[in-house]
């Protein structure tokens, strides 16, 4: 070994230490700012139950629920959050399958995110089923009634699909970190040490341990990407299956998957940007990985600007009068003006990325993200709302406002996912650190 | 038990190269590395691991549970609802799609824990033998696990 190659060696070695320290440094005893998120946080989570617990003790008709609209915010919370958790699931196991290397820098937060929005997602059908208490009948169980669930249903479904998603989403996170917990174990002491011990399961990076570890990895990644596909295109059959004018259509399948991946991916911006900052991990978390995900944004934008045009088109030339009155209802009736703020946000706006000053501008891609995120909230609610609003009978038609006790629980629900997403900053590691030496010593 | 310790990768493979080149038995080796070192693998032990096999097992077996179970139920109560046939295939190829799936993974994580006999009970607190960023081969007087 020469000279030159000894130095870099010696660097190399450094930046591993480095990534080790940084990474569990952020692990350490937090600061001010830490607990008054929290607290800002766990509020709005409180908030949030106190108002579920009224609902359940006053009944539905707290929400503006109503006839025909019998679906508002708590379906278009289900499905945001859902669409959300989506590109955790698109970074962690995709871009793995693609060997994207600049994934092994977020990929951690975005498997954090997947976990915590299906959670909250998992929490809008309990919340909308009024008599929550008997949600169990969803599952498929042998009963005193001899009845079984009906599998022909979309509903019945859901209940596969995010199931599944979520167990395996979990399961896809914990193993990806075992060797991180190990890492973990070495620097904390007490209560905490014997924590990180018995998560790793006595993880030592043993060659048998590594070798079985890549390929149940690689078959983890490969599951979760046909998975990621399925569970919003299964969502989106909870419309679609029905004959609805505006949800009957072949394609809100792909629409579904492509805005869940694009909102998706401006929450990872939402979420790591501050982080990154707070945490100090600057060095491992660049602006060219949040270029790459600016990238990714821009893509999936251009996908759903492009389903809106179709799926008008679609319906101006399907010669169903239903169907394209659903359409111009929408563009003009009483929610047009949600309406065109979901197109700025989510088919204009984001075209700026095409500028590259812009797509390494954090400040720009965070507000964008913002945006972002409220234009799809908003796409979910204008499908469902316009859709219930108006269907084939002037005289069933009617409007609805959602109410206070809606906006709580919604409020509640960022409330429970980012208090969820602060104590996965402070107790587990935010990067995953193996994979970042591997990376930087390719 | 010889030991060798490396602070880099590159030294590392050139030794692991040198001693199967010298013909120590490639079983008495193990290796402790801070991430998956592919050369390793290759120079070891380059068989297909057994996680494949459980994945593909509980795959199947997801698929199967899937369709049976619908099958089953619908024939249970027979109850027509919507019009549509007692056994609607589509409809089931979703349920049986994510039971692929899910079982797949769930015997792929099982497969792990077998095949690595994780977790080690034994040891699991102590600071023995800690995972770190240093790259170590093992050449033992027995066959490694």
């Amino acid at each position: 070994m020469d000279r030159v190659d000894d130095v870099v060696e010696h660097k190399k070695n450094d930046y591993h230490q480095a990534v080790e320290h940084d990474v569990l440094s952020a692990m350490k005893k937090p600061g001010i700012v830490y607990y008054v998120a929290l607290l800002i946080t766990g509020s709005c989570f409180a908030l949030g139950m106190g108002l579920w617990l009224y609902q359940i003790l006053v009944g539905m008709g707290v929400s503006g629920l109503n006839n025909p609209v019998g679906w508002g915010v708590y379906i278009t919370n289900f499905v945001f959050w859902v669409g959300i958790a989506h590109s955790g699931t698109l970074i962690s196991a995709v871009l793995y399958l693609f060997r994207a290397r600049f994934r092994s820098s977020i990929n951690r937060a975005a498997e954090a995110m997947t976990v915590f929005a299906v959670m909250t997602a998992g929490l809008f059908p309990l919340i909308h089923l009024g008599r929550s208490w008997f949600f169990f009948w969803l599952f498929p169980y042998p009963n005193e009634r001899l009845l079984w669930v009906n599998f022909r249903s979309p509903l019945m479904w859901d209940v596969f699909a995010v199931g599944t998603y979520f167990t395996v989403s979990s399961v896809f996170f914990y193993v990806g970190m075992i060797p991180d917990f190990a890492i973990a174990k070495r620097f904390h002491n007490g209560a905490r040490k014997w924590v990180y011990s018995f998560l790793s399961l006595g993880w030592k990076g043993t060659f048998q341990q590594w070798k079985h570890y890549g390929k149940l990895y690689m078959f983890l990644a490969a599951f979760a990407t046909p998975l990621v596909v399925s569970v919003h295109s299964v969502v989106s059959w909870d419309f679609a299956m029905s004959i609805l004018p505006g949800w009957h259509t072949t394609i809100f399948a792909p629409y579904f998957v492509a805005g869940a991946i694009f909102s998706g991916t401006a929450m990872v911006i939402t979420l790591v940007v501050p982080m990154r900052k707070i945490f100090g991990l600057e060095r491992h978390i660049t602006i060219d990985h949040f270029e790459s995900l600016a990238k990714i944004i821009l893509v999936t934008s251009i996908i759903v600007g492009y389903s809106y045009l179709v799926e008008f088109c679609l319906a101006m030339y399907s010669g169903n009068v239903f169907e394209a009155d659903a359409f111009i209802n929408r563009a003009v009736g009483p929610y047009r003006l949600w309406y065109w703020m979901m197109v700025s946000c989510n088919a204009i706006i984001p075209l700026t990325l095409f500028v590259r000053k812009w797509r390494r501008s954090l400040a720009f891609l965070y507000v964008l993200s913002i945006f972002v995120n409220i234009g799809m909230w908003l796409e979910r609610f204008v499908i469902i709302v316009t859709s219930l609003s108006k269907d084939f009978d002037p005289y069933s038609w009617g409007l609805y406002k959602p109410s206070l006790v809606e906006a709580g629980i919604t409020l509640g629900s960022f409330g429970f996912f980012l208090t969820l997403f602060l104590l996965f900053a402070k107790f587990l590691p935010v990067v995953a650190i193996s994979e970042l030496k591997e990376v930087a010593d390719e | 038990m010889e030991r060798y310790e490396f602070d880099d990768k590159h030294g590392f493979v050139e030794k692991l190269e040198k001693l199967v080149d010298s013909g120590v038995q490639k079983q008495r080796i193990n290796t402790y590395t801070p991430y998956l070192v592919h050369e390793a693998e290759e120079l070891l032990d380059a068989s297909q691991s057994g996680v494949r096999a459980f994945t593909g097992a509980g795959a199947v077996t997801g698929l199967a549970t899937g369709f049976a179970f619908t099958i089953y139920t619908v024939l249970s109560w027979p109850l027509i609802t919507g019009g549509k046939p007692l056994i609607s295939l589509p409809a089931f190829l979703v349920i049986g799609y994510e039971l692929t799936i899910l079982f797949g993974c769930l015997t792929a994580l099982v497969g792990f824990f077998a095949l690595t006999r994780m977790p080690v009970i034994v040891n699991m607190f102590s600071a023995k033998e800690e995972f770190s960023q240093k790259f170590i081969i093992e050449v033992g007087d027995e066959v490694r696990r």
